[in-house]
């Protein structure tokens, strides 16, 4: 409780920074700031509650990044790749993940920073940390690459993070790109283990983004390094698309407007948190913290949070949530600060809570509900148990039909339409380890709102 | 036969000694090879101790920092600042705070994060307070001395030494890196006059502490606790051991020599890391194992070593063993051939034996017939002239047979020495086969023997010595006469094949026995059969013949007569045909 009151006071403390506008009408809390910062909102599934016994809403806390500003030097960038070379990389694999390399590194400026580390049975550091003015020298040394060997997935990480480090103290976007095709057989190779890695490659600001190509990968791995560490996710059938991952991973990196940020939830003392969906934070008493390690420009990133509301009367208005964003400004350097405050009237009418849904926070609810279905199906598929899993995905598809059609929403009959054949699928085939992978990948796309796919 | 076996013996005497050096030279040789690879595998092995030493103080280091900070955190701020560092440093994977018996943070339940919860599982031993956090510790663990050991740490580790001043330096090493890491936490201003504030007179400092290497779910995980104050509450921090392994591995030297590697294994027998190029089968048995500390029990390197790892020092054994081989195979090759040689004289001596015996009774026989018809033709009590001439032609006989006998053995020692004179001058091949015949025929017919000849159309004029080709055709008639007396005739064929014009004189005797064939021409051979032994002869007839054939440039060979018999067959050459 101690905890709680002296980050309750810090909070508090910083409060006189920010310009908050609330809008009561709409349920929805507006934080409109000067120009290029980042705007949060908060907003619930219905703007009026059904007035009476407590009840569970749910709360979207949105952070609305702005565009990056036209004419102000775009943050460094500070990129490691790290490439599997191992033998199964042979081919039109290698060559497109050297063509893509090189591409990315045609795309970066003289202020970035660029190393390239490839691994087999050891690792080695083909390009050490360096300006990335010298393109052709490091082309050159690209080229060389040649596959052959094991799969020491951790040490090549480690070995890419070290390079990062070289660096780390100066205000760089730092980014691990992951490239791997096969299982990491030298090293630590569980997903938790892989996970801790990119938990503590996190506090130093560094996250790691996995690509995996083909499907003799492991996804699990994959997934927990890029969810730790923040970074994204990607999954390609062949080499062919990586060019295009390397591109639209690049474009992020490029992009990065808002670095070290950090959401704190605070709830008044009669709100009482349920639930985080989706995303890994904290709950410490009546307040909730979550964090990314960056935004991209123009790019909406969410949170959900299930809270539990007290008793209220019809014509009730209480204040329900309180959201702060701290977060580090690449091109000012400096910290800043944004918040919103979101307020819940109280109905006895039934047609007046049901016509005031927000159909965006109902939609990406049942999305992210959706995702966890996708996961919980892939571990009763693991278990051996692909009955179970089937229903789990066909049931979710129906929950998103029934909550589509009621509301007439497009994106969730799409999205229960794509579930319902893919469930069918894993229903006659199995769960094959293509299937795997795109649940896997999709999966926390949809939990993180990952922009580039 | 005798002293042949004994030379075999001798021989064989003097082998096995060689052939047990050799073995005892091979095994040595082994056994040096042996050594060579043990101090392959020695080198390694140290580069192991040094990697696995490296960890150890590092670890003990990071702890030591960790521990020491632990005891710096301002005990009124204490949850703040373990969250802080929670939240910011990488080698810390969870803290805790346990105070009167039960846990104060991480709280159980929705409160806690989904690794909180999972640590919290992790160690419920502990916290539930099934097992004392001092459970391993001894009581005189903690002495004044580490007391004052602790003092003295906190006096050199100034609040100046942060984290992201020590990333400032790029040159340091990721190890150093990482040791920077433990001493990171940040010391809030003016906490240690709070930490005096909150140390009331009744609050005994005891500063407890221990490394707690913790097994779960089989896995290996570290948590580190600390008490300052007696009754006070026990806080700490899990490692983070993926960190660990991370910015160590990173540091570690390449090993870059083919077919070796050092593989870090942990507890239950994963490969965590691997230094060398070598694929090594995990299911692969190391040549050594090397534990690593008791800080990370049954973590181990393993030294893995194949024959790629040994090729570079194989070349000692290659090079020796050639060596041994080639001295060996001197050493037999030699005594080989010595005693052949030995034997070889030992024969030729027992030829000459026999040929000085022989010539000696060649000598003896027509010399007693001449001196016996001598005295008696000179004693004159032969009055009958028929037998005056009988004997006189039988002292010109055998005095001729004393000739050709001496001129034999003189030309053996001419041609044996090389410096038999041939001259050269035209002989008319089927004449002076003619007037051998009708000088010998006397001789032929004694023994009843009939006389073929075929001679065919030619001209049979070469270049040659007469007295040379007299002496060959001679040796062979005298061999037929001696030796095919029982048969019925010898034939003489005179014939031109090519260059050469060949001469072949046959019996249809008893013939050669085949174990003898091959060997006829040499010199003091004789076939030593009841046949031969009632018949003089010096073995050297033959042999001179082959000799001075192949001095003319012909050549002199034999062939069995069907159904029996022996001709044969000289080559000669006509000198001016060159």
């Amino acid at each position: 409780m101690k905890l709680s009151k002296q980050y309750h006071g810090r909070t508090i403390i910083g409060f006189f920074a920010i310009t908050i506008i609330i809008s009561l009408i709409s349920g929805t809390a507006w934080a409109k700031l000067e120009h290029g910062k980042v705007i949060c909102r908060i907003e619930t599934d219905r703007s009026v509650l059904p007035a009476g016994d407590s009840q569970t809403t749910i709360l979207k806390i949105t952070l609305d990044a702005p565009a990056a500003p036209v004419n102000v030097k775009r943050p460094a960038v500070n990129l490691s790749l790290v490439l599997d070379q191992s033998g199964s990389m042979n081919g039109t694999k290698i060559e497109k993940a050297k063509a893509a390399a090189i591409e990315a590194l045609t795309r970066l400026g003289l202020q970035d920073i660029f190393s390239v580390v490839v691994y087999d049975t050891n690792v080695h550091t083909i390009v050490p940390a360096q300006n990335a003015g010298n393109i052709q020298g490091i082309i050159n040394t690209i080229r060389q690459i040649r596959a052959g060997g094991s799969t020491a997935l951790f040490g090549g990480v480690s070995q890419g993070a070290a390079e990062i480090r070289k660096n780390l103290e100066n205000d760089f976007v730092h980014r691990i790109m992951l490239l791997s095709d096969g299982l990491a057989n030298v090293g630590p190779r569980m997903p938790d283990d892989l996970g801790r890695l990119g938990a503590a490659l996190i506090k130093e600001n560094i996250s790691v983004t996995t690509i995996g190509v083909g499907t003799d990968y492991n996804e699990d791995l994959m997934a927990q390094l890029a969810q730790k560490s923040d970074g994204n996710i990607y999954f390609v059938e062949s080499g062919i698309d990586l060019p295009r991952i390397f591109a639209a991973e690049l474009g992020d990196v490029l992009n990065v407007v808002a670095k070290k940020v950090k959401i704190t939830i605070t709830l008044p003392d009669n709100i009482k948190p349920v639930n985080i969906i989706g995303r890994e934070g904290r709950i410490r008493g009546n307040k909730i913290e979550l964090y990314m390690n960056q935004l991209y420009g123009n790019q909406e990133k969410y949170a959900l949070i299930e809270v539990n509301l007290p008793e209220s009367k019809s014509g009730a208005k209480i204040k329900i949530a309180r959201a702060d964003v701290d977060y580090e400004n690449p091109f000012t350097q400096k910290q800043e600060r944004s918040s919103a405050v979101s307020y819940a009237s109280f109905s006895s009418n039934p047609k007046k809570v049901a016509k005031s849904t927000n159909i965006d926070v109902v939609r990406e609810y049942q999305l992210n509900l959706n995702a966890l279905s996708q996961e919980k199906a892939i571990e009763l598929s693991d278990k051996g148990k692909k009955q179970e899993a089937v229903k789990e995905l066909k049931q979710s598809a129906a929950r998103l039909k029934q909550i589509g059609t009621m509301y007439q929403d497009k994106e969730l009959l799409q999205k229960a339409d794509e579930q319902e054949v893919q469930s069918d699928m894993i229903e006659s085939e199995g769960m094959s380890k293509k299937s795997r992978k795109i649940l896997r990948t999709k999966s926390y796309q949809m939990k993180n709102q990952q922009l580039s796919q | 036969m005798k002293t042949k076996r004994s030379i075999i013996v001798f021989w064989a005497l003097f082998l096995m000694p060689t052939l047990i050096i050799a073995g005892i030279a091979f095994k040595l040789l082994s056994h040096e090879q042996e050594r060579i690879n043990q101090s392959a595998i020695n080198a390694l092995s140290q580069r192991a101790e040094a990697i696995s030493q490296t960890i150890h103080i590092t670890i003990e280091t990071i702890q030591d920092n960790l521990k020491q900070s632990l005891f710096d955190i301002d005990q009124n701020d204490l949850a703040a600042t373990l969250l802080r560092w929670e939240g910011t440093n990488p080698l810390v994977r969870n803290v805790f705070i346990y105070k009167n018996q039960g846990l104060e943070y991480p709280v159980k339940g929705m409160e806690s994060t989904l690794e909180e919860r999972r640590f919290i599982t992790r160690y419920d031993a502990l916290f539930s307070g099934r097992v004392k956090f001092d459970f391993n510790i001894a009581p005189s663990k903690i002495s004044a001395k580490e007391l004052q050991k602790l003092k003295g740490l906190t006096g050199s580790y100034p609040d100046s030494v942060k984290y992201d001043a020590i990333e400032k330096k790029q040159t340091i090493s990721s190890r150093q890196k990482l040791v920077a890491l433990s001493k990171a936490i940040q010391k809030a201003p003016g906490s240690a006059q709070q930490d005096l504030a909150f140390k009331g007179p009744e609050q005994k400092l005891i500063n407890k502490s221990e490394w707690i290497p913790w097994f779960s779910e089989n896995r290996l995980h570290i948590l580190g606790w600390v008490q300052k104050i007696e009754k006070g509450p026990v806080y700490g921090i899990e490692l983070e051991l993926m960190t660990l392994l991370s910015r160590l591995i990173v540091d570690f030297p390449k090993i870059t020599e083919p077919g070796t590697a050092l593989v870090l294994i942990d507890g239950n027998g994963n490969f965590m890391h691997q230094f060398g190029t070598m694929v090594v089968d995990p299911e692969a048995k190391p040549v050594e194992v090397i534990s690593i500390s008791s800080l990370l029990p049954h973590w181990r390197i393993a030294v893995f070593i194949d024959d790629k790892g040994f090729a570079s020092t194989k070349g000692f054994l290659y090079i020796s063993t050639i060596l041994l081989a080639i001295f060996i195979a001197a050493i037999i090759s030699g005594g080989i051939l010595l005693t052949r040689l030995t034997l070889s004289n030992m024969k030729d001596a027992r030829q000459k034996t026999s040929f000085v015996s022989s010539v000696s009774h060649e000598l003896k026989t027509p010399l007693t017939s001449i001196r016996m018809y001598a005295e008696l033709l000179l004693s004159k009590r032969v009055k009958n002239e028929d037998k005056i001439q009988t004997y006189l032609s039988t002292i010109v006989n055998e005095s001729g047979r004393l000739t050709r006998l001496i001129n034999n053995v003189l030309d053996f020692g001419k041609l044996e020495q090389g410096s038999k004179k041939y001259q050269l001058e035209n002989v008319e091949i089927d004449r002076f086969l003619e007037q051998i015949i009708k000088t010998h025929s006397i001789r032929i017919k004694n023994q009843d023997l009939e006389i073929k000849t075929l001679i065919e159309k030619g001209d049979y004029r070469v270049k040659t010595d007469r007295d040379a080709m007299e002496q060959v055709v001679l040796n062979l008639l005298d061999n037929a006469l001696k030796y095919a007396d029982q048969g019925k005739f010898i034939e003489f064929v005179l014939k031109k094949e090519d260059v050469f014009i060949v001469l072949k004189i046959c019996d249809d005797g008893p013939g050669i026995p085949k174990e003898h064939q091959h060997r006829i021409f040499d010199k003091f051979h004789r076939i030593d059969n009841s046949l031969t032994s009632q018949q003089p002869g010096s073995g050297l007839g033959l042999s001179i013949a082959q000799q001075i054939m192949k001095d003319l440039g012909g050549d002199i060979s034999f062939e069995p007569l069907s159904p029996n018999g022996t001709c044969f067959i000289i080559r000669i050459k006509d000198h001016d045909a060159d």
